[in-house]
């Protein structure tokens, strides 16, 4: 009887040295990126189940545990009102990802349409574009968001709209620079004169060589949202409670911080932990996809 | 000459893109659903006064329209705003009408002044030789501290570190450093160091990539061949000429240090221009959010236009435009 034996022969793997390829290779080497990367991953997966492991709801108040320490019913224990604080931090996950991705998309989205038609189309709409750009960089979009968070609101779909829409400027600037080196690029003149096609010139050559720039940008991009809106509860302009946001937390538990330090040991060292692992995988993205730059 | 007239076009392009974001956010926040008058606290002090003299009540409330000029065209609500902030005449608040705006500002913006200038002084001062310390010792244990501290103190926002400062200095070690309240030199360490670490980092790094840049010029190699010590070129040759352009990171990092203040003064229950606009915003206190941002976007540009006027002082080679 013959006995099937799985024969496993060598086969050739292709190596795969696209530029990509490369990158992450280079990424894999940054044991500081790769470590918060592991950390974004976890605070993605919190924000996904979050609503399902939290043990309360958010708008649950226990009032027979206001101040509870930290115990075996509210692991973090809750703050003055008897928001279970575990609870609190799940839900701010999830919130604190919505608004930073929301409001990174939002201003990346208006930055690109902006930069395009600025890189493209030349001119006066160049100019007044530019313009644009300048005043946005006149003063810190912090304040154009605390403006604008008046004039919205304080809820969840505000919030990304007050964050989002000032943060343009940036994304503006950095796509019209690409669109402009790429258009009058050597390497791109190369490929029409070889006869290349435009689907095939924006493919191959163009779309490789910008995507670099623009995954750092948004990379950097989310943690920068991600401060701006515990900004905006610090001044009192964020999410209304009872929602929860790492924001709310931290201005509540820095003023009833005597005899009650618990509501800050998880919401802070949470929070700080976040924006650097989210700080470390940008800038090993940026080290992987521009080793020549940087310092 | 030259630099008057470069002065004077900045001067104007800096007074027209605060009229700009005067007249903006006046327009946005007059839209906005609520006002001053139906925040909570108002609403509820006025309710008797609505239920029981309804005449009474819509004369208070014509009134307090009157007072503000909120019942004039928005255009013109507008202009007037502009004129009167360019002008320095802010008026009254809303939230605290019997005072005016400048002698409560006169209080506040000091505060955020100091803290802004002092923890943007320190910056320079601890950053310039972390980075050169790193830069000299390249690639060993100390280059990699120093380089991942910098990193953690841009990553960590200034208000959370604040927190943290809260929680080490309020909770675990009580009575070394007050975490709340302003007057005293030990108020201002904790605000300061929070709002410093960002910017130090910001520094460190650049005068330590800016001095390995420099150390492989073909001028050390000859101040080098020429017998020059270790510490004269290092000191004299290196730090000097890679500390020219440091000023550019130093400018937009102050309007970082700006927003950190705001924030880092409501950590700290300070009562600076921060808190002010921790008080104005949410209770849509026009006139003062306005001035305030009018005042903290004033301090932010002029800051820049005399960091460039500097730079071009100290480095010959830069022209203005």
């Amino acid at each position: 009887m013959a006995i099937a034996v799985s024969q496993t022969r060598p086969v050739a793997v292709k190596k795969n040295r696209s530029q990509f390829y490369q990158s992450w290779k280079r990424f894999r080497k940054n044991y500081f990126a790769v470590g918060g990367l592991v950390w974004v991953a976890i605070f993605f997966i919190i924000g996904i189940i979050g609503p399902w492991i939290a043990p309360y709801s958010y708008t649950d108040a226990d009032f027979l545990a206001m101040h509870a320490p930290p115990s075996a019913h509210h692991i973090f224990g809750t703050d003055q009102v008897g928001y279970d604080q575990f609870t609190q931090i799940l839900y701010s996950v999830r919130y604190a990802l919505e608004i930073a991705l929301g409001a990174t998309c939002v201003s990346f989205i208006i930055g690109i349409v902006l930069g395009l038609w600025a890189g493209l189309a030349g001119g006066i709409a160049d100019m007044l574009i530019m313009r644009g750009v300048d005043f946005m960089f006149a003063l810190p979009s912090f304040f154009f968001a605390l403006i604008l968070s008046v004039l919205l609101g304080k809820g969840l779909f505000p919030m990304i709209l007050a964050i989002g829409v000032p943060g343009w400027a940036g994304y503006a600037r950095l796509i019209r620079s690409l669109v402009l080196s790429m258009r009058n690029g050597e390497m791109v003149e190369a490929a029409r004169a070889l006869g290349a096609s435009q689907t095939h010139i924006a493919a191959r050559y163009m779309f490789p060589n910008v995507v670099g720039s623009m995954v750092v940008s948004l990379a950097f991009g989310i943690p920068a949202d991600l401060t701006a809106q515990a900004g905006l509860s610090i001044v009192g302009m964020g999410l209304n409670p009872p929602m929860p946001s790492f924001g709310n937390m931290l201005a509540n538990a820095s003023s009833n911080i005597l005899g009650f330090p618990w509501l800050l040991y998880f919401p802070a060292s949470i929070f700080a932990i976040t924006l650097l692992a989210f700080l470390f995988v940008a800038d090993g993205l940026q080290e992987a996809f521009n080793p020549r730059g940087g310092m | 000459m030259f630099m008057l007239r470069f002065f004077a076009k900045r001067f104007v392009a800096i007074v027209f893109t605060l009229a700009a974001v005067i007249a903006i956010s006046y327009i946005m926040m007059y839209e906005s659903p609520g006002g001053f008058m139906s925040t909570s606290q108002v609403a509820s002090a006025l309710a008797p006064i609505a239920a029981q003299n309804p005449v009474l009540y819509q004369k208070v409330m014509e009134e307090f329209q009157q007072r503000y000029g909120l019942n004039l065209p928005l255009w013109r609500q507008c202009l007037q705003y502009v004129w009167h902030e360019l002008t320095f005449n802010f008026g009254n608040s809303m939230q605290n009408p019997t005072q005016t705006i400048t002698s409560q500002l006169k209080t506040a913006l000091p505060i955020s002044v100091i803290l802004a200038f002092s923890s943007t002084a320190l910056s320079v001062v601890i950053g310039i030789p972390m980075g050169v310390i790193a830069a000299l010792k390249r690639n060993t244990w100390i280059d990699y501290t120093v380089t991942t501290l910098s990193m953690v103190g841009q990553a960590i926002p200034s208000f959370v570190l604040a927190v943290i400062f809260v929680l080490i200095f309020g909770v675990l070690w009580q009575n070394i450093l007050p975490v709340t309240g302003w007057g005293t030199f030990s108020d201002a360490v904790l605000p300061v160091i929070s709002l410093a670490a960002a910017p130090i980092g910001v520094v460190a790094r650049y005068m330590r990539g800016s001095l390995i840049e420099t150390m492989r010029q073909d001028f050390i190699r000859t101040a080098k061949s020429k017998g020059v010590k270790y510490w004269p070129l290092v000191l004299k040759h290196g730090v000097r000429n890679s500390m020219t352009a440091l000023i550019t990171v130093v400018g937009p990092q102050f309007a970082f240090t700006v927003v950190g203040t705001v924030l880092v003064e409501n950590i700290f229950a300070i009562p600076g221009l921060g808190k002010v606009i921790g008080n104005a915003f949410p209770n849509f206190d026009f006139p003062m959010a306005i001035t305030s941002v009018f005042i903290l976007g004033a301090i932010m540009m002029i800051t820049n236009l005399i960091v460039d006027l500097f730079y071009a002082w100290i480095d010959p080679r830069v022209k203005l435009q």
